[in-house]
């Protein structure tokens, strides 16, 4: 009677065990499709840059707000696209170190799981002889 | 010789395994597939505004023009200097050019273009080949595995 129940908490814990991981795994897709959008933008904003660099200084730039054509000072377009390039490369970084930390504990939570697995089994091994 | 050392490796693995890892290359190239038709369309695409960019160097000053205010109206109007051009950077921002750096704009894009598209086209084939190489051994495996059945 005992090795039942304690068959059955152990099979809890493989559930609630699972349930983590699995959401572990759709934490680190989401961070992936983050990851993914943020770079896109950063190579956008990093084209931008190289032609705003390329242009003179009285040269003519606007900005699309929306169904606004908004003229622009150069100087203020470059600190602009500048500053987005920094956030974007700042958030980037931040997602990584999450990225690792969820890794990690996605390992750990792995590794956890076949523990239980294999106390599962053993105990079922157990019973089966007896 | 590193194909090779890639292909010693393959051999010691079971036939499960080397099926994920060639559905894994497959997916890959099928993904590097897509990324280079992207490249093409928009490759294209800067072409034909390249083009038209070309075109309207040519019209005189004061041309009566159609000019599309929806994809289904369009109205009357004249031309104005086709000398200056302005030009989508990207992130919502316009930069007013002449019509020399507008093309060269162009220019400048599509080669850029056509850089990346060399480049994922080497890397395509790479993985292509890998793709190929690792459903060759599971076959030889495969082979080997069922006449002892």
């Amino acid at each position: 009677m005992g090795s039942t129940s304690a068959l059955k908490e152990l099979q809890r814990d493989l559930e609630n065990k699972a349930n983590d991981l699995s959401k572990l795994q759709k934490d680190i897709a989401k961070n992936h499709q983050v990851r993914k959008k943020y770079t896109i933008q950063l190579g956008e904003n990093e084209l931008v840059l190289k032609e705003l660099d390329l242009l003179n200084e009285d040269a003519n730039v606007y900005k699309l707000i929306g169904p606004v054509l908004v003229k622009q000072d150069l100087a203020e377009a470059n600190a602009n696209v500048r500053k987005r390039i920094d956030y974007i490369s700042t958030e980037l970084k931040r997602l990584d170190g999450i990225l690792q930390d969820l890794e990690e504990k996605q390992n750990s939570k792995k590794e956890a799981i076949f523990k239980v697995q294999q106390r599962i089994q053993s105990l079922q091994a157990g019973k089966g002889k007896a | 010789m590193a194909s090779r050392g890639v292909g010693l490796e393959m051999e010691k693995m079971s036939v499960e395994q080397l099926r994920a890892l060639k559905e894994q290359a497959d997916l890959e190239f099928n993904l590097f597939q897509d990324s280079l038709n992207n490249i093409r369309t928009a490759t294209a695409r800067l072409e034909i505004a390249s083009t038209a960019l070309h075109d309207l160097s040519l019209r005189p000053q004061g041309k009566k023009m159609l000019v599309p205010l929806t994809a289904s109206l369009y109205v009357p109007g004249t031309l104005d200097d086709s000398e200056k051009v302005l030009v989508d950077v990207g992130t919502g921002y316009f930069i007013e050019k002449t019509m020399m750096e507008g093309k060269e704009y162009c220019e400048r894009k599509i080669n850029l273009l056509k850089s990346n598209y060399d480049q994922l086209l080497e890397v395509a084939t790479k993985k292509k080949s890998i793709a190929d190489e690792t459903g060759a051994i599971l076959q030889a495996k495969l082979k080997q595995l069922a006449p002892i059945q």
